[in-house]
């Protein structure tokens, strides 16, 4: 593909001397983009280039209909190299996205990158103003002037770089983060994997079959849980906990909680014949309390590690003291109920975030009567019974009675795209989950009768669609477009009625089911809030975490060296888990492949003549990032570690010496600016006195 | 904190001009021989404005209608004492709207040309800024619940309803919109029949309990036989539930009730307003009650009371 | 579906089926594409969010006794089909049970509540509006007071109903200032009752 030859129009001043006032003899050059018609289509980019020619110390305007082009960037460097411009403004869009582009670019040409300055007309006026072009060229002019009066104090600066372990940190054993793992051991590094269950395999490991193409959810999945535990490259943390992250980049220190688990992983070898005398019998969580486990379990069969854990809150001998009867019969004296928590520390280059998420559960009695009625379950309930090792073995059953229900209902949207409890988005998931596992139902038991209450279905994916035809050609599930209203109990047999308008045929029906099933949504995981507050990381409104840009960066975070895979980021189906889990591997692997990570010089500096050592700016980083050293001249002085600062301005804002300032944001630099919002030097000329004055008398 | 001094009676329409019984009833309760409760009466009151027609037609109508009643009381320094739920969804949502500086504004020029201005109660000074809070708009049941509480309603009930089975309809706008300054839990409300259990009778279970009486909306005077029809269930609901009475703390949901029985069987079940359930309990003489006013004869429900 | 139930439904569908099928299609011109924003002035919240899931539906004391479905209500709003909505208007009980229910957050009650105020200005007023306001603005209340009442309130012991006093006149003259100020009396046509 080409581009489109930009439209150029140049303008050379001929007087070299022009600007020379104020801005140290400074030569700047000014590139406005069009960026087609985002920017053009709304600012008058000719007369920004007008009022920017006007402008002390600049000796080159251009026009251009995209500057991040080639053609575009052949100008700047032509700029530098024949027109000696020793500063750049590039007015285009935001810096988060092509300041890097161009920082090269001006680097190429034999600048130092940081000798650039970005002006935003995109995203802050363009966008924001499309319905107010006047104003908008006004404040586009108004907005390069500061530019190029900062661009005037600009120094340069130089990037460092810090080394990377080449070591990672995985944070939660669902699928994304086991595979993240994989790729990552396999390339070589060193990998830490963190569980804060007894077992890895997260909510995919609860599944009965995958949709659309009805895989053995286990099946699949366990071979590659069992390759992770056997890799030499990974070290398996289950049953831990992150605490604590510090550092940055490259060297991350992070602290591990170890619960204790009661059994030795090194003696014990799962032959569970301490479950088999434990006397204590509780809801298994892993089956959502349909089916029943010891005090001392493995949550499933195919557990990894295949460890036993001890429930200290169930456990008779943590209760009373007394029973140890499975410490008699561990023939491997693995069972220590002496065991305690254990701290370890470890050193990683980067981390995967993939801690998963939670299944809505309707929080009161309500509308779809999960907590009044037992013949109303959850998708992932239904998941468990369908399961051939779960706690019916596979067979699909009414909790009331223990029966076949000959009418199964499905509802729909339930936690999600509900505006009323907060969750707006959709959970990708549920419709075919249900699909699915209607599919399932009518598999095993053909006579069968399944309605699907929805809104709309979301068949989006490969295969997808193909599976919602089949369930209604071979089974003829049956699909009603209405949002139930009201669930009736015959208290008799425990049967549900349901109200809802068929939409489409605009009337209401009540239909009685013998077992209804909520397709329930897909909700940020209790572990993602907890480990969002210790990395710091930033939420979508949703409360998913946000990666760095949604298009581009989809696995990266804000935070370098951290990265996202899974449902954690947002919801998503196992194919996309996992697809996500390599990118994000992939991007982990980058870094410490170099070895080493440049790091942006945009820091905050501290000028050791003015600091006094009061240790404001210790106490207010959000990052940790100064210190507090002994001084050349007696005394303490603030010191900040280049690698932790992110350049946001907190300790300059605070500093009473001013004697702590972010590179690139210094006062000096940052009062120009406002200095030349405040001159009327653009004002003049701008388009919109102008028609003011032809207007007035 | 709030130093509005007690309250200032605020029958509306209905009780008055259909139902004086509860009018007596509600004057009997609160007054000396019961709760003896600071309350006076205010006769500038003009209709709430009903919601189903004013806030339906002309909401600036509307709220300068109800805004002028919120003056009466906010003169009085009282909180407005209502006993049903159209004055109390219609007066409510007005000092909602009256918060808005902008509503207020708008009112208090119409307000002027008959020498009225709404600010709210005047609590506190801060410095040199006054603090006002909206004049506060209770419900006869939060009254009777909150501020007499339910120990005492027991305490005083000397002629305890025991052989009684009441079946409570709470009426819409005493439950939504939830997000209103919700005195009940709207998806599970408990007020009436605790006060119910407290005069000593039972309060049964129905389904559809929440359900619409029909009136509501203008409906009751568009579409009569709509209104009707809805009310049927309910009433066939609450036959199924064997109550002897209906027990509701709306005076239009009671004449839906009373009017709409009729129109589908000839005997019907008894329908009052807690106040005049809570008249019996507390041993007044059934004939003060205006039963003898209601279509539906209370007549076999008072035997089964003198029996309790 | 009893006699009288068809006469209900006949009155207030405003023979809204045949005369979708006599028109097959819906002519642009039919449409009101300003219909959502009129709806917005009135205190209808945007009606062009809703999902059409019929939960209000399911939900609707009315919706389950005729053919008023409120989420067909809430599409016509949508659509612009003005003049199907007006058909309408007056069935809804305002229980609000749609907009506790409602997952994208609406208020179909109000948006009912939203139609009737156009209904009013499109002249289209049903004659109980008119006596309960004239009921108003003559006895301070919207329920007329009745004589044979008032003997019931004095064998109680009660005063008789305090409208007819002298002193209330005040009251209601104020209550025709205010209506007359905010135009109500010339909107709903009850002007002579109004003597200000």
């Amino acid at each position: 593909m080409t581009a489109p030859a930009p439209q150029e129009k140049n303008i050379e001043t001929s007087d070299p001397t022009k600007g020379a006032g104020d801005i140290a003899g400074s030569k700047i050059g000014v590139f406005i983009c069009h960026c087609g018609s985002n920017i053009a289509g709304v600012v008058d980019c000719g007369k920004v280039r007008e009022a920017s020619e006007k402008l002390p110390g600049v000796v080159v305007v251009k026009e251009n209909k995209y500057t991040c082009s080639d053609l575009g960037q052949a100008e700047i460097i032509k700029a530098i190299k024949e027109n000696g411009v020793q500063r750049v403004v590039v007015a285009s869009c935001s810096p988060r996205l092509h300041e890097p582009t161009f920082r090269k670019c001006v680097q190429q040409a034999g600048l130092n990158p940081y000798l650039l300055q970005m002006v935003n007309i995109r995203e802050q006026c363009s966008w924001v103003h499309s319905h107010e072009k006047e104003k908008a060229t006004e404040k586009a002019a108004n907005l390069v002037q500061m530019g190029v009066s900062k661009a005037g104090k600009l120094k340069p600066l130089e990037a460092r770089e810090v080394p990377v372990e080449p070591t990672s940190l995985v944070i939660g054993g669902g699928v994304a983060g086991i595979q993240a793992a994989l790729d990552l051991a396999n390339m070589g590094f060193k990998i830490y994997l963190v569980e804060t269950q007894p077992s890895i395999g997260g909510k995919m490991a609860q599944l009965d079959k995958t949709f659309p193409t009805g895989d053995c959810a286990i099946c699949i999945l366990a071979p590659k849980m069992v390759e992770l535990s056997r890799h030499p490259n990974i070290t398996l943390l289950s049953y831990s906990d992150v605490e604590e992250v510090k550092g940055y980049v490259g060297s991350f220190e992070v602290k591990v909680r170890r619960k204790a688990r009661f059994v030795h992983e090194d003696k014990c070898v799962g032959c569970g014949s301490c479950a088999e005398v434990c006397p204590v019998k509780v809801d298994n969580e892993f089956d959502l309390g349909f089916g029943q486990r010891k005090a001392v379990y493995v949550p499933f069969p195919q557990a990894v590690p295949l460890k036993y854990t001890i429930d200290k809150v169930n456990c008779l001998h943590f209760k009373s003291g007394k029973c140890l009867l499975c410490v008699k019969k561990c023939s491997n004296q693995a069972i220590d109920h002496e065991m305690e928590d254990e701290i370890l520390t470890l050193k990683v280059g980067t981390i995967v975030v993939a801690t998963g998420f939670d299944t809505y559960v309707p929080k009161r009695k309500g509308v779809y009567k999960y907590w009044e009625y037992e013949n109303v379950i959850t998708g992932l309930e239904l998941e468990r019974m369908l399961n051939a090792s779960g706690p019916t073995g596979g067979h699909l059953i009414r909790p009331s009675d223990g029966n076949p229900p000959k009418r199964v209902a499905f509802i729909q949207c339930v936690g999600s795209r509900n505006k009323k409890i907060g969750n707006n988005y959709c959970s990708r998931v549920c419709c075919m989950y249900a699909i699915k596992n209607a599919q399932i139902v009518m598999e095993h038991e053909p006579e069968t009768e399944i309605a699907v209450y929805y809104n709309d279905i979301r068949a989006f994916g490969k295969g997808f669609e193909e599976l919602y035809h089949r369930v209604r050609e071979d089974y003829a599930v049956e699909f009603i477009r209405g949002r139930p209203a009201k669930l009736t109990l015959d208290p008799k047999t425990k049967s549900i009625k349901i109200r809802a308008e068929e939409t489409l045929l605009n009337k209401i029906t009540e239909r009685e089911f013998d077992l209804v099933v909520l397709s329930t949504g897909l909700i940020p995981s209790e572990g993602s809030k907890r480990i969002g507050k210790i990395l710091s990381l930033t939420q979508s409104p949703d409360g998913f975490f946000m990666e760095a840009h949604p298009k581009l960066r989809p696995v990266d975070t804000a935070m370098d060296g951290i990265y996202l895979a899974g449902c954690a980021q947002s919801p998503k189906d196992i194919p996309d888990s996992v697809a996500q889990a390599k990118a994000a591997a992939s991007s982990a692997a980058a870094p410490m492949f170099a070895r080493k990570v440049r790091i942006e010089p945009l820091t905050a500096i501290v000028n050791d003549d003015l600091c006094q050592g009061c240790g404001l700016c210790v106490d207010l980083c959000p990052y940790s990032a100064p210190e507090l050293v002994p001084g050349d001249k007696g005394g303490m002085r603030a010191h900040v570690i280049e690698a932790l600062c992110h350049g946001c301005g907190t300790c300059a804002a605070s500093c009473p010496q001013k004697a702590i300032s972010p590179m690139q944001f210094t006062d000096d630099q940052i009062y120009s600016e406002i200095q030349a919002a405040l001159t009327e030097t653009t004002r003049r000329h701008s388009p919109k006195k102008k028609a003011e004055a032809e207007v007035s008398p | 904190m709030n130093d509005t001094n007690g309250f200032v009676y605020f029958f509306g329409c209905v009780v008055p001009n259909r139902y004086p019984g509860i009018e007596y009833a509600v004057r009997w309760v609160t007054g000396k021989e019961g709760f003896n409760l600071d309350v006076k009466d205010q006769k500038g009151f003009s209709c709430c404005p009903v919601p189903g027609i004013f806030y339906s037609t002309d909401k600036d109508t509307w709220l300068l209608l109800a805004a002028r009643n919120l003056v009466l009381a906010q003169e009085e320094r009282r909180q407005i004492l209502t006993v049903c739920n159209g004055c109390l969804a219609s007066l409510l949502k007005a000092t909602e709207y009256l918060q808005e500086p902008k509503n207020m504004g708008k009112v208090n020029r119409v307000l002027s040309q008959i020498g009225k201005k709404y600010t709210g109660i005047a609590q506190k000074t801060e410095g040199r800024r006054k603090i006002f809070e909206p004049v506060k708009v209770r419900h006869y049941v939060e009254v009777m619940a909150k501020d007499v509480g339910l120990d005492e309603i027991s305490r005083r009930a000397k002629h305890p309803l025991k052989n009684i089975r009441a079946a409570v309809h709470y009426g819409c706008h005493y439950l939504r919109p939830t997000e209103r300054a919700a005195f009940d839990d709207p998806n599970d409300p408990v007020m009436i029949d605790k006060i119910v259990e407290a005069c000593g009778a039972t309060s049964v279970d129905y389904e559809d309990r929440l359900d619409c009486c029909g009136a509501g909306g203008g409906v009751r005077s568009h579409v009569i036989e709509l209104a009707n029809a809805l009310t049927q269930d309910k009433c066939q609901n609450i036959a199924a539930a064997g109550a002897d009475c209906i027990v509701t703390g709306c005076p239009f949901c009671m004449l839906q009730f009373d009017n709409a029985q009729k129109s589908f069987s000839k005997d019907g079940i008894p329908v009052m307003h807690i106040s005049q359930f809570q008249a019996l309990a507390m041993g007044i003489d059934p004939i003060s009650l205006g039963f003898d006013t209601h279509h539906v004869s209370a007549h076999s429900f008072l035997r089964k009371v003198r029996g309790s | 579906m009893t006699d009288k139930e068809k006469e209900v439904e006949k009155v207030f569908i405003g023979g809204l089926h045949e005369k979708l099928v006599e028109d097959k299609i819906i002519e642009e011109s039919e449409l009101d594409l300003n219909f959502s924003k009129e709806i917005r002035k009135y205190g209808g919240k945007d009606v062009m969010t809703c999902l059409q899931c019929g939960n209000c539906t399911g939900v609707c004391p009315i919706s389950l006794k005729i053919a008023y479905k409120t989420r067909i209500i809430m599409k016509y709003c949508q659509f612009g089909l003005k003049k199907y909505t007006l058909d309408t208007r007056w069935v809804c009980a305002t229980c609000y049970r749609c907009y506790e229910h409602c997952p994208a957050d609406l208020n179909p009650a109000e948006v009912m509540i939203a139609l009737r105020h156009i209904a009013i200005r499109e002249g289209i007023i049903p004659p109980f509006i008119k006596t309960a306001a004239t009921n108003l603005v003559k006895y301070g209340q919207s329920v007329k007071p009745d004589p044979e009442i008032d003997k019931i309130r004095i064998e109680l012991g009660l005063k008789p109903i305090h409208t007819h006093d002298a002193d209330y006149q005040t009251v209601i003259r104020e209550i025709q200032v205010l209506v007359h100020a905010s135009k109500y009396d010339k909107l709903i046509g009850i002007q002579e009752e109004v003597k200000v």
